[in-house]
């Protein structure tokens, strides 16, 4: 098992955004500010929605870069922002988003477990309402460090 | 105008802008769901494509782009990252040797 991209300094719950710029904005200054991006990547994640939408289904949205904003990624991170009154989406509603800051594959095993996730009703349901963060880490990167109880 | 039979399609490419993103997100699920066929599902980068992927899976938006890439592959379109009735059409396809074209 490969160190944890999403920990609990990149989980950001119960946010408000106003528009989708907003939203891809605050994403962005999660990963400058876990040292996962420089400030060009964040440019780049807004260039990279307006070519196509983010928007994945589910009310859940990936952010990120282009292919060539990689040389911008310091180290490979994911960022979970939820916004529990939701953000439009080009029409669509988003309730949650994961920033993705990969410099190749990485993040892979977090996708397939976000994918197992969003097909299933109830879990996709508390990662866009829950105020726990350990919620966030257990459905998604089971390997990351809790907080301690 | 590109074709396939479904018996022929050993390797899926899934294109997105970055390769990063949703592209990742829907190659995880539509390796689970190939694999028993013995189908691989790589993700790639549009613009990174290259030579004859059996068929091409990409976003509307950006189908145009990845049938200059790949002009001789089946690039198969859809909307929706979860759910779209075009990776049913995939499936159905493989499984029973049906014809793909684009």
């Amino acid at each position: 098992m490969g160190e944890a991209l999403l920990s609990r300094d990149g989980i950001r719950l119960g946010l408000t955004a106003g528009d989708r710029t907003e939203a891809i904005r605050q994403a962005g200054e999660i990963l400058v500010d876990i040292g996962a991006v420089e400030a060009a990547y964040v440019d780049a994640m807004h260039e990279r929605e307006a070519v196509l939408s983010s928007f994945v289904g589910e009310a859940f949205a990936l952010p990120h870069g282009t292919d060539a904003s990689r040389v911008h990624i310091l180290r490979s991170a994911l960022a979970f922002l939820q916004f529990p009154d939701g953000v439009d989406w080009e029409g669509e509603k988003v309730r949650a988003c994961i920033a993705i800051a990969a410099r190749s594959d990485e993040h892979t095993d977090v996708m397939a477990r976000l994918a197992t996730v969003l097909l299933d009703g109830e879990k996709a349901e508390l990662l866009r309402s829950t105020d726990r963060p350990d919620d966030v880490l257990d459905l998604l990167e089971p390997s990351a460090e809790r907080s301690p109880s | 105008m590109a074709e396939i039979k479904g018996s022929e399609v050993k390797h899926v490419i899934v294109a997105c802008e970055a390769g990063m993103g949703s592209s990742v997100l829907l190659t995880t699920q539509l390796s689970k769901r190939l694999k028993p066929y013995g189908v691989t599902v790589e993700h790639l980068a549009v613009n990174r494509i290259e030579g004859r992927p059996d068929v091409v899976l990409t976003h509307a938006g950006l189908a145009d782009r990845a049938r200059q890439q790949a002009p001789e592959s089946v690039v198969l379109a859809f909307t929706m990252f979860l759910g779209d009735p075009v990776f049913d059409r995939l499936e159905e396809a493989i499984k029973e040797d049906g014809t793909l074209s684009s």
